[in-house]
C-alpha cells in the first residue's frame, strides 16, 4: 500500500463563494479530484471560486499545471477565481508561474471572501 | 509490488555523529510512505538513530573516513532496515541485554542503552552476517 | 557536523540515497535535503525552494528518465559544503531531456493554448536554485547538480 492518496477535496458555499477546500499536497495525483470538485460548483452555476489551501506543504509543477487547467476553465466560462490559505513559499511561486495575475491571492478565507465580490 | 527492488531504498553517510539525524528523517519519510503508523515511526526514528550511532562510534570505531549504510525494503507485512558500518571494531555479541533496574544498579555501562532501546521498540533486531562489518537488522510490522 | 578546519584534507563529505522510480519518493528525497539543509542554517525560505527543487529533479527522473520503471533507480548525492549545499540527481536514462528543454522559459499564456499545461519542472529549479547544471552521464542518463549558497 502506497499512500498516495494525500489530499482531500471538499465544496461547501459561503457568502455566495463557492469554496474548494484543498487539504493536503498538490501533485499529479491531484488532478481527478480538484476537476471534479470545479466541474460540480460550475455546474451549480458558482460566478466566484474560491481555491482554500491548507497544510499544502508540497504543491510541484504537476500541480501547478492542473491549477492553470483551471484557469483557463474560468476564464471560459468567465467565472472568477480567488486562492487563499497558501504558505508564503507557494504565493512566491504562484507569483513567479504567473497565476496570481489570473487568480488574486488572499492571506486567508475571509479576506477572499471580501475582496472577491468586490471589483 | 511484485518485486521487492521496487520498494527498496539505500542511503550511506559518512561515519561522523550528527549524520545520524538526516538518516533518521531519510528513513522516516519512506517508511511513511509505505503506510507505517506515526506511533511506529516514532519508534522506527530512536531505534533507527540509536543503531546509527552504535554503527558510527563502534563498528566504525569514530573514524570520519568511513561510511555507515542503510538499505531499506518492504516485506508483505513489515519494514525491514539493514545498518551496515566498515567493521573497524567487531561487535561482539553478549547473551543477555541488561535492564533498566540492572543499569541503575551500575551493572555494565550506559553507553548499552542503546542497545536496550533498539530491542524494545523494533519487532525484530539481530544482528545479521554481512561481508563486511556489522549489520544490525530491524524490522517494523505495518 | 562540520569540524573542517581540524582536518582540512578530509575527502567531501557526501550523503547517497538511492530510490526507486515510482512517483512519491520524491518525498523521501526532499525530507532529506531539507533535513540536512536546516542542519546547514539554511533560512525556512531556503529549505522551501530546496524542497521544491529537489523535488522536480527526481519527479523528472523518476516520470522522464526512468520512464516510472520502479525497478530504476534515482541517485541523489547531497555534499554539504561551508558555502552551500550541492545536489546531484541522476537517472538510469534511457530517454535523454529533449533540446531545449532546460533552458526554455514558458509562460501561463502560452500554456492556456496548450492541451498540456506543465513544463515548469526545469523552469523552477533554474528560478529557486544559485547554480544549476544538466549533463549526461557517462552511462547515459540524465543528471542535474544544483547548488545552493550559504548567505
Amino acid at each position: 500500500m502506497m499512500l498516495e492518496d494525500e489530499l482531500t477535496v471538499s465544496t461547501r458555499e459561503r457568502d455566495g463563494v463557492a469554496i474548494i477546500d484543498l487539504v493536503g499536497d498538490v501533485t499529479t495525483f491531484a488532478e481527478e479530484k480538484i476537476n471534479a470538485a470545479y466541474r460540480e460548483v460550475t455546474n451549480n452555476g458558482a460566478r466566484f471560486v474560491l481555491l482554500n489551501f491548507r497544510q499544502n506543504d508540497y504543491i510541484n509543477s504537476a500541480g501547478i499545471a492542473i491549477l492553470i487547467g483551471i484557469v483557463t476553465e474560468v476564464n471560459r466560462n468567465n467565472q472568477k477565481l480567488a486562492v487563499s490559505g497558501l504558505s508564503q513559499h507557494f504565493q512566491k511561486i504562484f507569483r513567479m508561474v504567473g497565476l496570481a495575475q489570473y487568480a488574486e491571492i488572499y492571506q486567508n478565507e475571509d479576506e477572499a471572501l471580501v475582496g472577491l465580490q468586490k471589483g | 509490488m511484485s518485486n521487492p527492488l521496487n520498494n527498496s531504498m539505500d542511503l550511506s553517510f559518512p561515519s561522523e555523529l550528527g549524520y545520524e539525524v538526516i538518516a533518521r528523517d531519510a528513513v522516516s519519510a519512506f517508511a511513511r510512505r509505505l503506510g507505517l503508523s506515526a506511533e511506529r515511526v516514532e519508534d522506527l526514528k530512536t531505534a533507527l538513530s540509536e543503531a546509527c550511532i552504535n554503527a558510527i562510534e563502534h563498528g566504525n570505531s569514530l573514524r570520519p573516513d568511513l561510511r555507515v549504510f542503510i538499505h531499506c525494503h518492504l516485506e508483505p507485512d513489515r519494514l525491514v532496515i539493514e545498518v551496515i558500518d566498515q567493521g573497524a571494531t567487531e561487535f561482539v555479541a553478549r547473551d543477555n541485554v541488561l535492564s533498566i533496574s540492572e543499569k541503575i544498579a551500575g551493572l555494565g555501562s550506559l553507553r548499552g542503552m542503546g542497545l536496550m532501546l533498539i530491542s524494545q521498540l523494533c519487532d525484530e533486531s539481530s544482528f545479521v552476517p554481512g561481508p563486511e562489518g556489522n549489520c544490525m537488522r530491524l524490522a517494523f510490522s505495518r | 557536523m562540520s569540524d573542517e578546519t581540524s582536518q582540512p584534507e578530509r575527502p567531501e563529505k557526501v550523503i547517497e540515497l538511492r530510490l526507486p522510480s515510482k512517483l512519491g519518493y520524491e518525498r523521501v528525497a526532499m525530507d532529506t535535503a531539507s533535513s540536512l539543509a536546516r542542519r546547514m542554517g539554511f533560512s525556512n525560505d531556503r529549505v522551501d525552494s530546496l524542497k521544491t527543487a529537489i523535488s522536480e529533479a527526481v519527479t523528472n527522473a523518476i516520470e522522464h528518465g526512468n520512464q516510472q520503471d520502479a525497478a530504476m533507480k534515482v541517485v541523489v548525492l547531497l555534499t554539504a559544503r561551508k558555502d552551500g549545499l550541492v545536489v546531484s540527481v541522476a537517472d538510469q536514462g534511457c530517454k535523454p531531456l529533449a533540446q531545449g528543454s532546460t533552458t526554455s522559459s514558458p509562460t501561463i499564456e502560452e500554456a492556456f493554448e496548450r492541451d498540456d499545461k506543465g513544463g515548469w519542472g526545469i523552469w523552477l529549479i533554474r528560478e529557486l536554485m544559485d547554480e544549476v547544471e544538466f549533463s549526461t552521464a557517462p552511462s547515459g542518463g540524465n543528471q542535474v547538480r544544483m547548488v545552493i549558497h550559504l548567505e
